[in-house]
């Protein structure tokens, strides 16, 4: 009887103990792809010239899922299977906790080996501005693999929005008035500051809640808990087709196409400048992420940076703007724009 | 057509081979899953999603659908067999179960309570979401901060039910549990709060190694100290008879149950809220109705109120995530991620462009809830085996699990010595008579409380007025101050009445 109860209990334990090793992460995990052939997760890849993806793939995303940042990290892992890119497993990983810092921090310092030549992060102007306005981490503790596409803003309305447009909320809120508008953290909240300097109101008569993602902020836009929404394309796209997001203002130099159409830019409703703060989105890795494996991963974002599906489906259908660099010309990009902003916010 | 014949259609998808095959799969992996401390749905969810690849996306998502319904089952082995929660929301199942398993000897009968009790909340659940899905999301939206902020100081009070003799001491450990919340960076401003200059602790104290620590590694400690207290074999026969409650236990645990399940869906359907604020609020509530034995010494409805409220509203998380594309729990926005994965866009527009599909994962939660419960409950007889394990095995067995769970939530050893430290600080604040449950709820209900709080504020510029304006917070204010008032009005009551008689 008691050994049949060892036996029992250890088969217990031994399983458990495969479950975690299976388990490659915390936090919000989907994985995504196809099984390469019954390999298992610690299987080893040795680093010869010739770099070779090892089976499994961690890819984090620091925000939460149906954000843009999500819809932008599982496009590319989708074409890269479903164009026979990579013959791999990715496994995203959504990690928010700190405000997304602790993952950055994680991948930042892995240290090296395989581990650190088959994690990828994504990163836009978004994850650099809070990275280095309260924490130490810089983007050279990264070796950036590629900027993808640069994304912009628009404010949207909802059914529970009182004013008709844009502009009769900037004449309430000059009036006195308090409008409340939504959004995500990091690009967001540059965009809403640089907009409420421009139509000259305070942050009294404009207000500003920050969510986790932007897909916290719809809710709250669909809820009439904020008067306005801001949101990229993609995570409000769906919305807008079903007509429970109405976009109103585009910031941009100039109005998006499609069914973004109807928003004006700022300098067409009044006598203002055009507000537009672009959002880069790029791909990073470990600063330990050896060079053939940057060159493998940077290759393997051109590639998906030239499909057709790429182009349609993310590109067009979101409304970005395609501007592929690779790991050097990114590197150079993304440190001009960390000091710059730096420069701005008077940080050492 | 009506809801009903929808669901009637989504059975006739559902009603494959392989479909069925895929929810039997999706229920065994679940539970097994759900069992182990540490690897909650989400990972399960996670884990298995790749193996869907090949499906189509109907199947995948039954088994998906499957897996995560069954895990909620899982979790409260643990929970009343080790007094380790396999998940979060089973914190609350331990507090009644594992005395029932433990001290009265009825561990079968403990798991039989705890799998009806999931059975019929999930039901409750899942007929509210075919009946009134879309408009319960539609409620659910109404719940802005300053709604929420009200719903959450009625749930902060509540945890007075749990304090136990010692209000004083209650309030002390409720006032730690939402201490350590407030460590880690604040949503709103992005600002560091008690993070030491770690940055480990700028995420804050992570949930679930936490709760490994302060229920299961706490009671190592206590283990240690009784390993010489011989164990006596529990007289339960191998069988599903023996497991069998009792006629008495049986009518004990169903009004809990369809209480907790009626509550439990409701607050599945909030934002922000899930499974575990379920199953806290559906004890806290159970704390006002009667119950044949007092809640905390292994009541049946302490087991019923808990459960089927975690199971309920693991059903209602469904609704905002079907209608309105908004995921109501952590696991809902992987489901979330995989739909968009196979090209499905989860939002408005799901219910009309994917009838089959969203009908045919509401009607496979039917057929996982019948297949979790049938397996569940034939699996107790073997499961209340590791009741006979001797002291001196079960804590090293035990300690295995608590380190294998908690690292396996932060994939790191910080996940580890979270858990370490809070176990041995659990285990003097009980050994001190405090009581950890308050600790626990304030800890999951600060950092909702504060933000929501903190939002409202923004929004209506720092003025009171925006709890007392709008409906729906105004109402959760006034039974919030009832039920402040009620303890000070019984007292002066009371005080009158000894006078009268003096």
């Amino acid at each position: 009887m008691k050994n049949k109860m060892m036996a029992l209990l250890a088969g217990v334990l031994t399983v458990s103990v495969l479950f975690t090793g299976c388990q490659k992460s915390g936090g919000n995990s989907s994985s995504g792809g196809t099984s390469s052939g019954g390999t298992s997760s610690g299987e080893k890849t040795t680093v010869t010239k010739e770099f070779k993806p090892a089976s499994t793939v961690d890819w984090y995303v620091a925000s939460s899922p149906g954000g843009g940042s999500d819809i932008f990290t599982r496009m590319i892992t989708d074409i890269m299977i479903s164009e026979g890119i990579v013959d791999t497993n990715f496994i995203v990983t959504n990690k928010t906790d700190g405000g997304g810092e602790v993952v950055r921090n994680e991948v930042a310092h892995m240290s090296k080996g395989d581990r650190a030549n088959n994690t990828l992060l994504t990163f836009n102007s978004g994850c650099l501005m809070p990275m280095v306005e309260n924490t130490k981490n810089r983007s050279s503790n990264f070796k950036v693999i590629a900027v993808m596409a640069v994304d912009k803003q628009l404010l949207f309305k909802t059914e529970h929005t009182k004013y008709a447009d844009f502009n009769e909320a900037i004449e309430a809120a000059k009036s006195g008035a308090s409008i409340v508008i939504g959004g995500s953290k990091g690009d967001d909240v540059a965009t809403y500051e640089a907009l409420i300097q421009e139509i000259g109101v305070s942050a009294d008569n404009m207000k500003y809640i920050t969510y986790d993602a932007t897909s916290d902020a719809i809710t709250a836009g669909l809820g009439g808990h904020v008067d306005f929404v801001m949101s990229k394309p993609a995570a409000a796209s769906e919305y807008v087709e079903a007509g429970s997001l109405i976009p109103v203002l585009a910031l941009s130099k100039e109005r998006f196409s499609g069914n973004l159409a109807d928003a004006p830019t700022l300098s067409e409703i009044g006598d203002y400048e055009d507000v537009e703060v672009p959002v880069w989105r790029s791909v990073v890795a470990p600063a330990s992420m050896s060079d053939e494996a940057v060159a493998f991963w940077t290759d393997a974002l051109k590639k998906v940076s030239e499909t057709e599906k790429w182009q349609n489906d993310y590109i067009a259908k979101y409304k970005l703007i395609p501007e592929y660099m690779d790991a050097a010309t990114a590197t150079g990009y993304i440190s001009e724009f960390e000091k710059n902003f730096m420069a701005s916010k008077g940080i050492q | 057509m009506s809801n009903f014949e929808m669901l009637l259609r989504g059975f006739s998808v559902v009603f494959t081979p392989a479909n069925i095959g895929a929810s039997i799969l999706g229920a065994i992996l679940g539970l097994i899953v759900g069992a182990m401390p540490g690897i909650g749905s989400l990972a399960g969810v996670a884990l298995l999603l790749p193996l869907t690849y090949k499906f189509n996306p109907t199947t995948a998502i039954i088994m998906l659908g499957a897996l995560y319904y069954s895990n909620m089952y899982g979790g409260s082995f643990s929970a009343i067999l080790l007094n380790i929660p396999g998940d979060s929301p089973a914190v609350m199942t331990a507090v009644d179960g594992y005395p029932m398993a433990k001290k009265k000897k009825r561990p079968g009968q403990a798991l039989f309570t705890a799998n009806m009790a999931s059975c019929i909340g999930g039901t409750i659940g899942m007929i509210i979401l075919t009946f009134a899905g879309p408009a319960l999301a539609n409620i659910g939206l109404k719940f802005g901060p300053s709604e929420m902020t009200a719903l959450l100081l009625v749930a902060m009070t509540s945890i007075s039910w749990l304090v136990g003799e010692n209000p004083i001491k209650g309030i002390v450990a409720t006032a730690f549990g939402i201490l350590l919340a407030s460590m880690g960076m604040d949503t709103l401003s992005g600002s560091p709060r008690y993070d030491f200059g770690s940055m480990h602790l700028l995420g804050g104290i992570p949930f679930t190694p936490f709760v490994i620590g302060s229920v299961g590694f706490a009671q190592v400690i206590n283990l240690m100290n009784e390993r010489y207290v011989q164990t006596e074999m529990i007289d339960a026969k191998l069988s599903i008879r023996g497991s069998l409650p009792t006629k008495r236990e049986f009518l004990r645990l169903i009004p809990p149950s369809i209480r907790s399940g009626i509550l439990g869906t409701f607050v599945g359907v909030l934002p922000g809220a899930g499974a575990t604020t379920g199953a806290f609020m559906g004890y806290a509530i159970q704390k006002n109705f009667k119950s044949d034995e007092p809640l905390g010494t292994g009541a049946v409805e302490g087991i019923a109120a808990c459960e089927a409220a975690n199971n309920a509203a693991a059903a209602g998380s469904f609704a905002p995530l079907l209608a309105l594309g908004i995921p109501g729990s952590g696991t809902g926005a992987v489901l979330l991620g995989g739909l968009m994965l196979w090209g499905l866009n989860p939002g408005p527009l799901l219910f009309q462009n994917e009838p089959d599909f969203a009908w045919g994962l509401i009607s496979s939660l039917f057929l996982s809830n019948a297949i979790t419960l049938l397996i569940a409950i034939a699996v107790i007889p073997f499961l209340t085996k590791i009741l006979a394990v001797p002291t001196k095995y079960m804590i090293p067995i035990i300690t295995v699990v608590c380190v294998v769970g908690s690292y396996s939530t932060t994939y790191s050893m910080f996940g580890v010595l979270v858990m370490l430290l809070s176990g041995i600080v659990s285990y003097f604040i009980q050994k001190n008579n405090y009581s950890t449950a308050p600790m626990l709820l304030s800890f999951v209900l600060a950092p909702l409380l504060e933000s929501n709080m903190r939002k409202a504020f923004i929004i209506s510029g720092g003025s009171l007025k925006i709890f007392f304006t709008r409906p729906i917070s105004l109402m959760f204010m006034l039974i919030f101050f009832t039920m402040l008032l009620i303890p000070l009005v019984r007292s002066i009551i009371g005080k009158k009445k000894e006078e009268k008689t003096a």
